[in-house]
């Protein structure tokens, strides 16, 4: 049973086309990791899934919610889907605490002792629960992105997305966030992760797709991806990044 | 040489002049040229202050006429209620924020030492002599400062420095809270108004002034009222601790709606006559608020219902018809007022009423704003206002800090919805609001202050007939707001994206989006061009001495020097000046202050 299906999704920016078809499923559980070159559509992809951008042609159905212009759909999905940013886009007027509270007490109309007390927890499980008092402007870039990660399944979501969470990192700092990453993947999350860190698919991917040129041109698992891929365009890519 | 000397390098003071003042031969230079300047322009202040020409008791002498003008009498206790209500707040906030942050005797001493040694050098500074033009044009000098007056006082204050000089160094332990020292030394200033006695001028049996002008107490009608308040501010104060101790968490609620809905009391109190009249408040008030109370219910209710979707538009028209109608017909003046309210709720709940939260929060949204509504155009048309239509029996500062308080009051709020609709998806509602902004901006205030005073009535529907106060406030709500708005739309654009589609991705709807997460930001940014508009307009608010009424400005340059009952005061000029500079500028510096400390405090959270 897939959680997430899209049938044939396309998206134009103005005259220029940024989705040219893309049709795929995700079965709960999985690990998706999609990868691919600059401008190849792969935020755009990742952020139609929760209507951050809309598709203009093709079908998006989101445990079993069609996205339609409905903004009841597009707020119970947002609900549904967590999203973890390139840019943490934490809010800076906000302790880490009130971060994460925010959403399960305004959203989800939850106490605010038990929204922090679940944010205590999440903190734990990211690793960094001696930070809840401090303003985010006052943390390092992977503790930021480990927040934004704690935000995100403040809301409780069935998915998560991740628009390349580490690329703003420095070297040192990117595998702590790859940690809460791969706890979370384990813990049996659906994910769906544009990344650049070939490590983390070959580990922790169930399947890899590279998009190009806003077509998904390569579908496999991690192994195959990586050892014998079917397509010229994947080679190449491997060989670029590798 | 100086850099060399021994007490420059190991004194701390020496140090500091060595760094700041001669560090340089240039420095030096400036520092002796700067020094000589201010000495100058000091010693020529106090010559023209203490200059006999002067006469200080024109000021003093109308000390009320400055604060409340021609207040009738027997409304005074609204005056004192509205000063106390802003105290005794003040002392609750205080106790309850206290943020514990604690002061040394030794840094007391610190202080006090500070000032006095200032007080010490002012006094030994001061001239002796001043130049006073005779009746025959020549000029001649005249002692203002005795030798021995300047030694009666400069001995005490340099005794006293010395001592506070060595207490400097006291090693005791115990820590006094800040906001306590600062509260007691207001009670100091309290207490003094019982010993101080101020130049006055009285009048014999005969009605002829005593001369020379006699040195008298201060009124009791001044320091009992002052005394009975400063006890309220000391309650209150540890009222405040006491809830803050109990960690009473609703408090930290209930305190900014209090000061929320302070000014709107205290406008009540300055204005209305009489206080409550029951029968217009059952037969127009409450019936209007309950049916569109519930008109508003059904808005909201029906917003989102799936089978009212293709009847959108004609309703909307419909509405938009009737309350068109409504303003024609020859009704109260609420119902129209309203009607207008009703409209921007039409337009406004399709996109918050999205979920049963939504809803319920825009529903207290509607009530509190008809509350809102009703009192303020049941308290300010003029028939039923205690001053005159002119409003020319109240003025002075009180009109000054009414102006400055409630302009600012209103048209925060104001400028904020007109901020938020330029940037609104819906064209409607941003071609409005755009349009509101640039005609107002494009105007000099002093325009609009003209077309308050003669033309609002005219575009006004028939039958209401608003003060002129009422009517320069309006005024001057929608002048700064226009401004507040363009201030608050940069603050806008200065939010990244990704704030909005972070917001977006936690599920918010878009009012919280924007209460929750962008504004409080956008604020944030433009706190210090907040804070200057502000002074800017309790500054500008003596601009309304041309429409006719009577700001403290006013009352100083053109009343006072064209007083001859019962004592002739004619041209006296330069004293008011003075004086009202001072009081500006002391204003002025503590709000700049605090508002400083208060962007610190805010500016934690930033990056
Ligand atoms: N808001 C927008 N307006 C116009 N064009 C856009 C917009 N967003 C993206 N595009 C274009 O769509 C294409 C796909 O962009 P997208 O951000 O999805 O690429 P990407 O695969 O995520 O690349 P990167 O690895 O650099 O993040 C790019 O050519 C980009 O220029
Ligand atoms: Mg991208």
């Amino acid at each position: 049973m897939s959680i997430i299906k899209t049938v044939d999704v396309k998206k134009w920016f103005g005259d220029f086309q940024a989705l040219k078809g893309i049709s795929m499923e995700v079965a709960e559980g999985e690990v998706l990791v999609i990868c691919g070159p600059s401008g190849s559509g792969k935020s755009t992809f990742i952020r139609c899934i929760n209507r951050l951008e809309q598709h203009q042609e093709g079908e998006i159905v989101v445990d079993g919610i069609e996205l339609t212009n409905d903004l009841k759909n597009i707020e119970a999905i947002r609900s549904e889907v967590g999203m973890v940013f390139q840019s943490f886009n934490l809010f800076p007027h906000l302790t880490v605490m009130q971060n994460i509270t925010l959403a399960p007490i305004w959203v989800r109309k939850k106490s605010r002792s038990e929204s922090e007390e679940k944010a205590m927890e999440l903190l734990e499980r990211v690793g960094i629960p001696e930070q809840a008092q401090k303003f985010p402007g006052q943390l390092s870039g992977g503790q930021q992105q480990r927040v934004a990660i704690a935000r995100a399944l403040a809301m409780e979501p069935k998915i998560m997305l991740f628009d390349e969470p580490t690329s703003a990192l420095d070297p040192e700092m990117i595998k702590e966030v790859l940690d809460a990453m791969k706890e979370l993947a384990e813990s049996g999350m659906t994910m769906i992760v544009v990344t650049h860190e070939m490590g983390f698919a070959k580990e922790v991917a169930d399947r890899v797709m590279l998009f190009d040129e806003g077509l998904m041109v390569e579908e496999n698992t991690p192994n195959e991806f990586f050892d014998n891929p079917k397509n010229d365009r994947t080679k190449l890519f491997l060989s670029q990044i590798l | 040489m100086i850099s060399n000397n021994k007490f420059f390098i190991e004194n701390p003071y020496g140090r500091w002049v060595r760094d700041n003042l001669f560090s340089s031969s240039s420095s030096a230079f400036l520092t002796f040229f700067a020094g000589f300047m201010v000495i100058y322009s000091y010693r020529g202040i106090v010559g023209f202050i203490l200059n006999p020409e002067r006469m200080w008791t024109s000021v003093t002498y109308n000390m009320k006429l400055y604060m409340i003008l021609a207040y009738p009498d027997e409304a005074m206790i609204r005056v004192w209620l509205s000063v106390g209500l802003a105290l005794i707040l003040g002392g609750l906030s205080i106790g309850f924020y206290n943020s514990g942050k604690s002061i040394s005797l030794g840094g007391i001493f610190q202080k006090l030492f500070t000032i006095s040694a200032v007080i010490a050098l002012l006094i030994a500074l001061a001239p002796t002599n001043t130049n006073v033009i005779q009746n025959d044009g020549s000029i001649e000098a005249v002692e203002i400062i005795p030798q021995d007056v300047r030694m009666l006082i400069l001995g005490p204050s340099l005794v006293l420095t010395l001592a506070f000089f060595f207490l400097r160094n006291i090693k005791i332990k115990n820590l006094f809270n800040t906001a306590k020292v600062n509260l007691t030394y207001f009670g100091l200033i309290i207490g003094s108004l019982y010993f101080i006695k101020i130049p006055t001028i009285s009048l014999d049996s005969s009605g002829e002034r005593i001369i020379p002008d006699p040195f008298l107490p201060i009124a009791s009608t001044t320091y009992i009222p002052w005394t009975i308040l400063y006890v309220g501010m000391l309650l209150f104060f540890f009222i405040g601790s006491l809830l803050k101790n109990k960690d009473v968490k609703i408090m930290s609620r209930l305190i900014p709606i209090a000061w929320f809905l302070c000014p709107l009391f205290i406008f009540s109190w300055i204005f209305k006559k009489p206080l409550v009249e029951l029968n217009t408040v059952f037969s127009a008030d409450i019936p209007s608020i309950l049916v569109f109370g519930i008109i508003g219910f059904l808005i909201i209710r029906f917003s989102d219902n799936e089978s009212i979707g293709v009847y959108r538009t004609p309703i909307n028209i419909g509405f938009f018809i009737l309350s068109v109608v409504v303003f024609l017909l020859p009704l109260v003046f609420i119902f129209k007022a309203t009607m207008v309210l009703l409209l921007l709720l039409l337009v406004v709940s399709p996109a918050i009423a999205t979920t049963k939260e939504g809803k319920r929060q825009l529903f207290i949204v509607w009530v509190v704003s008809l509350f809102v509504l009703t009192f303020l155009i049941r308290g300010a048309s003029s028939d039923t206002m205690l001053v005159t239509p002119t409003g020319s029996i109240f003025g002075g500062f009180s009109l000054t800090w009414l102006l400055a308080i409630f302009g600012t009051y209103a048209s925060f709020p104001l400028g904020l919805a007109l901020a938020l609709g330029r940037t609104s998806t819906l064209p409607v509602i941003r071609i409005i609001c755009t349009g509101i902004i640039e005609i107002v901006r494009s105007v000099p205030y002093i325009t609009w202050l003209f077309f308050a005073s003669v033309m609002l009535t005219v575009f006004l529907p028939a039958g209401v007939e608003f003060n002129l106060i009422i009517r320069v406030l309006i005024l001057t709500a929608f002048f700064s707001g226009a401004y507040f708005a363009e201030y608050i739309r940069g603050g806008l654009q200065s939010i990244p994206k990704g704030q909005y589609e972070a917001a977006n991705a936690i599920g918010m709807n878009p009012f919280q989006r924007i209460f929750l997460v962008i504004v409080p930001q956008a604020l944030r940014t433009i706190i210090p061009t907040l804070v200057g508009s502000v002074i800017t307009s309790f500054k500008d608010s003596s601009l309304v001495a041309i429409i006719g009424l009577f700001d403290i400005l006013r009352i100083g340059t053109s009343v006072i020097p064209a007083q001859s009952q019962p004592v002739v005061f004619i041209g006296r000029n330069l004293e008011q000046l003075v004086f009202l500079s001072f009081f500006f500028w002391v204003f002025t510096f503590v709000f700049s202050r605090r508002s400083m400390k208060f962007e610190k405090r805010l500016g934690l959270g930033e990056r």
